[in-house]
């Protein structure tokens, strides 16, 4: 699961930064430090404990050493942003997406020197609307992001990465098991539709939906649905907040019964990945109800949550984060 | 064109929903429009209800499980009650899709607070599927409003309609499920009904507690160790707290720490806890327990301030358990100090400047210019803002040597520090240096020397000001019309002259402004 190289390669990561940044005075040439993209201060934070717990997170398994506070920077401007090789922006914590043309070619240019930008809910289904609360693996950057970067790199658009990325096995590979999850071998780790589903459509080998745009040959930036929610850890390990899933299940005859069901809502269009439609039938007021699949198969929408739900989408976040620090380190 | 007709019962019905539209009759045969489809019409509620049922009563489990599954989707009244027939189906399949559908009725802010329900849902936490038990536990707090809901009964006795009231106490037979559900075989539940037995009223004796602070299941130990304030003198209870002070986890270790922090005030036995935890294998739990038995008063030994104090250079920054450690260390008097000190040349820029601040605040380090000075070379911004706003209003008037070291800074956020602490320094040093100041490369620097001047009236100033208006920025040209408005007498006659030749540049019209503000004659 584990790659000693890799290890031997994260314990000399200050070689892996760009020689384009510059190390600095006070010895963080032993601890990489992380930039985070914060417009208003603290006036909006989503899930505060998330990156920190994640640098310690990495610092633990992985044995890399990055500095646990992230450096926070209110504009991409910042002559600190040439400093430090990867850019972490919550694209939820925004107030909006506009951006000056001297940060978007100060962005430009950090991402053509070498430096990464992760944007985290770079990929936001249309349905959710302001709901922060949930994520949605579509496969397309959200709207506002697609237009930020039609400003940035106009040549170039968001490409979905497949899912035999690297970028997937840069550290764990696969899924948490039972050890990964500290639960006794026979201990069921999660509801049995639930674990199906997982494990062949929503994860399956542990990746996930993300796009990016490569700057001379280099995954440069990268967009996921919100992962930050399953990053955060309180001092005694254990993760925070609680996380939910939702699934796609099948019963007897329900491309029928969907299909005449009594609906009230409205219809929208998520692309897949394999770039046609899912249509998603939402009520007001109601989480999504089901989806009808370009292949003509209607599938219900379930939702469930419970300690052991949340520790195994937790888990699976934070090994994703590492891949995608890690890999980003790296590369 | 097919179309299609709203039944009259669709038209009269609240749930008439806009999923069929509504087209005119005509008598154009159907046949001639045939290529084109419209979607079957949708069924309304009542409707979708009534198959839901029909199939919940269906001998083959498909339909059955269909059924609960669709459910969830209409949270109302029927659709819950439907859903509790789920509950009792042979399979296991529906009865977990039953629950789950149920959660989704909850989450879709159905009330479910009838006493009847809640009972009926919650007996399914001695389900036999582990599923459906693990889903029941976790409603706990949902169900427990119903539960414990107290009321009146009445019965009639001898002919004779009597009242009486019912306790909030949960029902005695899902009393013994809650009990047993304990000591579940599944950790989940365990954990769920640990965790939420307040809610139900369930008292945890110590022996239960006992058993589950031997728990294999971290999640379990970490909640059980919530409950030993409970039972903290009991002594099986804390016999397995400090068998847990040596659990293979960090986090139970720590998590006993904290447990022990707690219960040290009023249960001094939990001291000993924390005494032998100083010498924890991992360096964090040994500081962190050292740090809670300094909080009690108690001296440290040097070999372990000295743990501390390398368990902090080696942290990576100042967060979760290093951030209680590092503000605990305060209570370790003047080995606590220096510390702080040592910490001030930490790698991670958060760390600094904390200790920075933590030790200029306990030692009145703003007093020595010679303790401040080389911080103020930090490479990090944000580490020199935090010492400059521990310095600022603080400081004792500065020699020339140190006004000089302000000045010659590269950063210029310093050198204007510099230029501000000129109005403590004596005027010799104020000539000597403030003619660098106003040279400086930096607005900021320039601006506030001016202003610093302005204020301190040092010879010349006027004609620095009048100078200063001429000046490209207009941050500077803003400085030079403030020092001449706090210095009226002098001021205001530089002002109009500069009016009278200047009535055109920003800073004129908003020199014109004040002016008129403070009903002076303009030129």
């Amino acid at each position: 699961m584990r790659f000693v190289p890799y290890i031997l390669a994260l314990l000399s990561c200050s070689w892996a930064v760009p020689n384009s940044f510059a190390q600095s005075e006070q010895g963080e040439k032993s601890s990489i430090r992380i930039m985070q993209l914060r417009r208003d201060g603290n006036l909006r934070i989503r899930y505060p404990d998330a990156l920190p717990s994640l640098l310690a997170f990495m610092n633990e398994h992985a044995r890399v050493k990055f500095d646990q506070d992230p450096l926070f920077i209110q504009s991409l401007t910042d002559e600190r942003l040439y400093e430090n090789p990867i850019l972490y922006i919550n694209c939820d914590e925004l107030p909006n997406f506009d951006f000056s043309v001297e940060e978007n070619d100060a962005l430009r240019q950090y991402l053509e020197l070498g430096g990464f930008l992760y944007l985290d809910a770079g990929i936001k289904a249309s349905f959710l609307g302001a709901d922060l609360g949930h994520s949605y693996a579509a496969w397309e950057e959200r709207p506002e992001v697609g237009e930020w970067f039609s400003q940035v790199f106009p040549e170039k658009p968001f490409i979905p990465l497949a899912r035999n990325h690297e970028i997937f096995r840069t550290f764990y590979k696969g899924l948490p098991t039972n050890e990964d999850l500290q639960l006794e071998k026979e201990q069921k780790r999660l509801p049995e539709t639930v674990l199906t589903f997982v494990e062949q459509e929503k994860w399956p080998q542990g990746t996930y939906s993300l796009v990016g745009i490569k700057v001379s040959g280099r995954l440069a930036c990268l967009a996921s649905p919100i992962c930050a929610m399953g990053w955060g850890r309180d001092e005694f390990g254990s993760w925070i907040p609680p996380i939910s899933f939702r699934i796609r299940e099948s019963a007897d005859n329900f491309d029928e019964t969907l299909k005449l069901a009594s609906f009230a809502g409205n219809t929208f269009e998520v692309t897949r990945e394999d770039g046609l439609q899912d249509e998603i039938f939402v009520m007001p007021g109601q989480r999504p109800l089901w989806v009808r699949e370009p292949t003509g198969r209607w599938r219900i929408f379930k939702y469930y949550s419970g300690e052991e739900i949340s520790n195994y989408a937790h888990s699976f976040y934070a090994r994703l984060g590492t891949n995608i620090f890690l890999y980003a380190l790296l590369n | 064109m097919k179309y299609v007709i709203r039944p009259l019962w669709g038209l009269l019905t609240p749930f008439c929903f806009a999923e069929s539209p509504v087209l005119p009759l005509t008598n154009e045969p159907a046949e001639q429009n045939q290529s084109i489809s419209l979607p079957p019409p949708r069924s309304n509620l009542e409707k979708t209800l009534d198959e839901a049922e029909n199939k919940l009563k269906s001998s083959l489990d498909g339909d059955r499980l269909a059924a609960a599954k669709l459910l969830g989707k209409y949270p109302n009244a029927r659709g819950t009650y439907l859903l509790l027939v789920g509950l009792d189906d042979d399979n296991a399949l529906v009865r977990r899709a039953s629950i789950v559908s149920l959660i989704e009725h909850f989450d879709s802010g159905q009330p479910m607070y009838d006493r009847a329900l809640t009972e009926k849902i919650f007996s399914k936490v001695g389900d036999p599927d582990v599923e459906v038990r693990r889903e029941v536990s976790a409603m706990i707090p949902r169900l427990s409003i119903g539960l414990m809901r107290s009321g009146v009964e009445r019965t009639v006795v001898n002919g004779r309609m009597v009242f009486r009231s019912v306790p909030a106490n949960l029902r005695e037979d899902l009393f013994k499920l809650a009990v047993d559900a304990l000591i579940d075989v599944d950790s989940i539940v365990r954990q769920n009904m640990l965790k939420y037995h307040s809610n139900l009223r369930l008292p945890i004796f110590p022996e239960t507690l006992g058993v589950l602070l031997s728990d294999k299941d971290i999640g379990v130990l970490l909640v059980a160790l919530d409950k030993v304030r409970l039972h903290p003198q009991d002594d099986t209870v804390f016999e397995k707290v400090e068998l847990l002070a040596s659990h293979r986890e960090l986090g139970i270790r720590t998590k006993v720490v904290s447990v022990a922090r707690e219960l040290g005030y009023s249960h001094p036995l939990y001291r000993g806890v924390l005494r032998k935890m100083m010498t924890d294998d991992a360096i964090e739990i040994a500081a962190q327990a050292a740090v809670e038995i300094a909080r009690f008063g108690e001296k440290l030994p040097d070999e372990v301030v000295a743990k501390i104090e390398a368990f902090l250079l080696q942290s990576p920054g100042l967060s979760g358990k290093v951030e209680s450690i590092f503000y605990g260390l305060s209570s370790l008097g003047e080995d606590g100090n220096r510390i702080y000190k040592s910490l001030t040349s930490h790698p991670s820029g958060k760390l600094r400047s904390q200790a920075w601040q933590r030790y200029l605040s306990l030692t009145e380090g703003w007093n020595t210019p010679q303790v401040w000075l080389p911080a103020l070379s930090d490479r990090d911004v944000d580490v020199r803002s935090a010492i400059l706003i521990t310095l600022r209003g603080r400081l004792p008037e500065l020699g020339e040597p140190e006004i000089r070291t302000l000045i010659d800074s590269r950063y210029a956020d310093v050198r204007a520090f510099g230029a501000e602490s000129l109005l403590s320094a004596q005027p010799v040093v104020v000539e000597n240096t403030f003619f660098d100041l106003l040279i400086d490369e930096d607005n900021l620097v320039r601006a506030t020397t001016l202003r610093v001047l302005a204020k301190l009236r040092t010879q010349g100033w006027e004609k620095i000001h009048q100078q200063s208006l001429h000046d490209q920025e207009y941050a500077i040209q803003r400085a030079a019309m403030d020092g001449l408005l706090i210095n009226r007498q002098e001021g205001i006659a530089i002002l109009k002259d500069y009016l009278s030749k200047n009535s055109s540049t920003k800073i004129a019209q908003a020199i014109r402004i004040e002016l008129q503000r403070m009903r002076v004659p303009l030129p």
